[in-house]
């Protein structure tokens, strides 16, 4: 007690705490147990579910003044800057409309001459919007927040894209908020494709302090076919992203005396920092099959295993390249297929079978 | 009773107004801002207050559930902020008889480096967990929370420091 207030009250006779050193030896030991139980285990969801339910509505009440900032400097922000993004806004319309236009035709004609081969028809995901409502506080990654969450049916696993691509990765999910993992967190992995040269691979996210905002092609050998300026999009083999979206630029290749790797370093295509408006996809497993093994598990697209599928996902695919089409005709195809089978996109559709051959070993 | 010369003496506190002022500062640091380093931690600074002034009602226990709150509202590793905030506690009871001695700034200059050590076991923690460097601007942050520490150390006395009985000249 404070010796300089009038607080006075007798000491109780039978109410005596453990000493303040024992006190703080089981407090520690009980952060370090939460701490590894949700590092390494992550079997502490649902204590994190139960707290975050209770204090959503502080948490909204907090991000109302912050949003009103946000509104009014924008409000009163420059006619010239409202004017030039609205000219950008409409250039970009133009050209995605000529796209648009394309992309119909293109459309019918992969489905004729889909029921011409009578592959199985492309898939659609369902896809939600959502808004971001802010980064996450957490200076150790890089994660934002978004205003949907269980309720909305959003899963856990779920790619979350903005206007231009793969924005990052639905990781924890909240009754009414979900947290997306960016592509450049340090943790963060996805299976790409090169359509240039048909090549896979797994791109993670920049862990080295000095870059920020970049991801990583790893484990590419030095003399893999990778330049500057190459595109790499999903590729599908994991059965969560569904084929073709564009997820980075290839910015700078160095290859490396020292190792039987190079260095291989991309930008992201979406808009990864400062992001608002994103779409949430169903995850392709689970849009496929809604009852199969992925919904009764629901916490399969953990990172740690996202990579073990891709990995098996490139074996098999591998295997079958060659049988290819008549494996999925018969209908037969089974789990890993499904994703597979439409994973090759309309335009690399061709150029695929030879590129498994000159594929590196992974 | 052992006191400084010249100090007042305070009134009991009201245990209400010590809830009130953790939630507010538990608040206050949920404010969505988004990734800024040198973040005070408001809540940091209540705590360390309250652990001096008031042992017997705010200890570690206290802490620890502000902690857990803090971790899910941020995201971060379960049981990081409740083992700073444990650890804080614990140290700002141990040097509650000696600060109580200091004018406030003294206090202030006291505390700066414990506030350190606590944001540096966090640092410490997130690392080992395999997270991303925070960058140089999380020095700022235990700067800026002794800064705060005599402005909200005057705040949460001035309920205390009124007369025992207000009369027309006191009305405070």
């Amino acid at each position: 007690m404070n010796p300089n207030t009038l607080d006075h009250s007798a000491p109780s006779l039978f109410k005596r705490r453990p000493s303040r050193v024992s006190q703080l030896a089981l407090y520690s030991a009980l952060a370090l147990f939460l701490m590894v139980a949700d590092a390494r285990f992550r079997i502490t969801d649902p204590v994190r579910v139960a707290v975050a339910t209770v204090l959503y509505p502080v948490q909204w009440v907090m991000l109302k003044p912050v949003q009103a900032v946000h509104d009014a400097s924008r409000y009163l922000g420059s006619l010239d800057d409202a004017q030039a993004r609205e000219q950008a806004a409409r250039k970009e319309l133009v050209a995605m409309a000529q796209r648009a236009s394309l992309a119909d035709e293109l459309i019918q004609e992969n489905d004729h001459l889909r029921e011409l081969l009578q592959l199985r028809d492309r898939l659609t995901t369902p896809g939600t919007a959502a808004e971001v409502v802010y980064d996450s506080p957490d200076l150790y990654t890089r994660r934002v927040v978004i205003d949907r969450g269980q309720v909305d049916g959003i899963d856990q696993g779920s790619p979350v894209l903005d206007e231009k691509g793969v924005v990052g990765q639905v990781t924890r999910v909240y009754p009414l908020r979900a947290e997306v993992t960016l592509l450049i967190d340090r943790d963060q992995a996805i299976p790409v494709f090169n359509p240039r040269t048909g090549a896979r691979s797994v791109a993670y996210g920049d862990p080295s302090p000095l870059r920020t905002g970049g991801i990583e092609l790893r484990f590419m050998p030095s003399n893999a076919d990778v330049q500057e300026g190459d595109l790499l999009t999903t590729s599908g083999v994991d059965g969560l992203y569904p084929p073709g979206l564009p997820v980075a630029k290839v910015v700078s290749v160095e290859r490396r005396a020292d190792s039987a790797f190079s260095r291989i370093y991309c930008e992201p295509v979406g808009r990864v920092q400062g992001v608002r408006h994103v779409v949430v996809l169903k995850p392709l497993d689970r849009a496929t099959h809604p009852e199969a093994e992925g919904a009764a598990e629901p916490l399969r697209a953990g990172k740690g295993k996202e990579k073990d599928k891709a990995k098996d996902g490139k074996g098999k695919e591998a295997s079958k390249d060659g049988k290819g089409k008549e494996a999925s005709k018969d209908g037969k195809a089974g789990k890993t297929d499904a994703p597979a089978t439409p994973a090759a996109p309309a335009a690399p559709a061709a150029p695929a079978a030879p590129a498994s051959a000159r594929k590196e070993p992974a | 009773m052992i006191m400084p010369r010249g100090q007042q003496l305070l009134l009991p506190v009201n245990p209400l107004f010590i809830v009130v002022s953790l939630l507010a500062a538990l608040a206050l640091n949920m404010l969505p801002l988004g990734r800024q380093a040198w973040q005070p931690d408001l809540l940091m600074v209540l705590l360390a207050f309250w652990a001096l002034n008031q042992p017997q009602r705010v200890g570690m226990g206290v802490a620890f559930l502000l902690g857990l709150c803090m971790d899910v509202d941020r995201s971060s590793l379960l049981g990081q902020h409740a083992l700073a905030y444990a650890l804080l506690v614990f140290a700002a009871g141990a040097m509650g008889r000696r600060l109580s001695w200091f004018s406030t700034p003294v206090q202030a200059l006291h505390l700066l480096p414990l506030f350190a050590v606590v944001h540096g076991l966090q640092v410490l923690l997130r690392m080992v967990a395999g997270g991303i460097v925070p960058g140089p601007l999380v020095v700022v942050a235990p700067l800026i929370e002794a800064l705060l520490w005599p402005l909200v150390s005057g705040l949460l006395l001035a309920p205390q420091r009124r007369p025992p009985d207000s009369d027309e000249n006191r009305p405070l």
